[in-house]
């Protein structure tokens, strides 16, 4: 959806690179197997982060080895028939379902063509994964219509935005049956919702500006010419930091897995570099491709 | 009780100074500075508690039972001063978590002083409404230049907090601002 959660490949050891590869598969494959193909073109970095965290309170996953028209030659192993998988699947797909019909009654009719598109094509795997997920459909759809409001009164109250779209995956963590560990993995998913929000809110800042879109930030600033001032960029990366590290310290308490060094990787490494070069404008909008990340940790 | 061994992630062959380096760095990872108004600081206490009795107990077996307390003692401060009524009230629902209740109680105020702004900065801190803490408690601190508690929050909200991040603290976290944290927190005790 965002792609902003993704590890730090050269911060990896070659078997943590695998796995990850395994889980980001595993999460394609679990799109086609359970909504179709069509589906997998949802696929994105963010929920692959969420299956893998959410795996690892799971216990012992299934895997399997399977091959792919963008792998055709080389099986991977991946964990694709495991319950967390299933549920990042589904939750991708209703929450772009949701994020396209906002846009749809955004824009005008030709402005919103790709959008009833790619609504159209998904529509029979959304529904699918609705039926699967009932509680989460109607939790993201309103929390997607509070977002909506909030955006059509031009909000310059930026905790309460961000907070709507935070608001969306702690709820990934409802089945969590221990207290304790439902609370951890309810401030790390908030946390990372937040940080996603605000971190993708500034990086559309002057994209917004031109197509004169509403942006939280530029509300919040009240921004005429979407740049921001330096002391409001540090107040923000500041608050953006925060974030990050209460993701980490909530992180911590959780024990350790076999999906920990990938999850370190992203936690502790991955969240403040990829802030950095955002706010340095390294940060590349290249949905899917390890180049991006490459680019912006060498420099 | 659990393993001590397995609790400080050693092998029960492990040396002492083995044990204390485990110990060590669970102990930076769990320390109550690092979640000092955290949501989830009381599961970081029950972390501390868990390694210290690990610890002890390690100590004991190595020295065959003569050992004191050597293991760090992790009093977080919480909220004990003497505060008024409604105040303390509020203190304690954030506290315990009940945080429409604080709000409400706090919107029902008709003062808007130093510690009417505090007490709603560390509420929206609690919900992770970062922003308009970061506000309320500058609002606090502005207005009462001179309380401690505030300027340590403030301090909190003005570097993005701080969290443990592996061995070598690696994502850039700075050591300055770890100490003088650690510093600002150390006067709040006293």
């Amino acid at each position: 959806m965002f792609g902003y959660v993704i590890p730090i490949q050269a911060e990896l050891k070659v078997k943590e690179l695998e796995q990850f590869k395994g889980a980001y598969c595993g999460l394609c494959h679990s799109l086609k197997k359970n909504y179709g193909f069509l589906a997998r073109f949802v696929l994105n970095y963010d929920f692959a982060f969420l299956a893998i965290l959410l795996s690892q309170g799971a216990g012992e996953m299934q895997y399997c080895k399977k091959r792919c028209l963008a792998q055709p030659f080389r099986a991977r192993r991946c964990p694709e028939g495991s319950e967390p998988f299933h549920q990042a699947a589904g939750y991708s797909l209703i929450l772009t379902h949701w994020r396209l019909k906002d846009q749809i009654a955004d824009g005008g009719f030709i402005k919103s063509l790709p959008a009833r598109f790619a609504s159209l094509l998904l529509g029979r795997a959304y529904r699918k994964a609705a039926r699967d997920f009932i509680a989460f459909d109607s939790h993201c759809q309103t929390q997607l219509s509070k977002l909506r409001e909030l955006e059509q009164a031009q909000s310059g109250d930026l905790d309460r935005v961000a907070d709507t779209f935070a608001a969306i995956l702690p709820h990934a963590a409802e089945q969590v049956t221990d207290e304790a560990e439902r609370r951890i993995f309810e401030q790390l998913l908030y946390h990372t919702g937040r940080w996603i929000y605000l971190i993708d809110a500034y990086d559309d800042l002057e994209q917004d500006k031109q197509s004169g879109n509403y942006n939280p930030l530029a509300a919040r600033f009240q921004l005429t010419d979407g740049k921001l001032r330096e002391a409001d960029k540090d107040w923000l990366e500041t608050t953006i930091n925060h974030s990050a590290n209460l993701i980490a310290s909530a992180y911590n308490l959780l024990p350790s897995g076999q999906w920990s060094g990938i999850l370190e990787n992203i936690i502790y490494l991955s969240f403040p570099t990829a802030t950095k070069s955002v706010f340095e404008g390294r940060f590349q909008r290249n949905m899917g491709r390890w180049q991006r990340r490459k680019e912006s940790t060498d420099i | 009780m659990n393993d001590p061994y397995k609790v400080l992630g050693v092998s029960p062959r492990a040396s002492e100074d083995e044990v204390k380096k485990a110990y060590r760095e669970l102990a930076r990872k769990y320390h109550p500075d690092n979640y000092h108004n955290n949501p989830l600081a009381d599961l970081a206490q029950e972390k501390m508690k868990e390694i210290n009795e690990a610890y002890d107990t390690i100590q004991r077996m190595q020295s065959g039972g003569s050992s004191g307390n050597a293991s760090y003692n992790g009093a977080s401060g919480g909220y004990s001063g003497n505060y008024s009524g409604t105040s303390a009230q509020i203190r304690m629902a954030i506290q315990m978590g009940n945080l429409v209740q604080a709000e409400q109680m706090l919107n029902s105020m008709r003062d808007r002083n130093a510690e009417w702004h505090f007490l709603m900065g560390s509420l929206c801190y609690r919900k992770g409404w970062l922003d308009q803490a970061r506000q309320h408690i500058q609002q606090a601190a502005a207005m009462e230049p001179n309380n401690r508690e505030y300027q340590a929050a403030l301090h909190q909200v003005n570097t993005g907090g701080f969290a443990y991040r592996g061995g070598q603290g690696q994502g850039g976290v700075d050591m300055c601002d770890c100490c003088t944290l650690l510093m600002c927190l150390n006067c709040c005790c006293r």
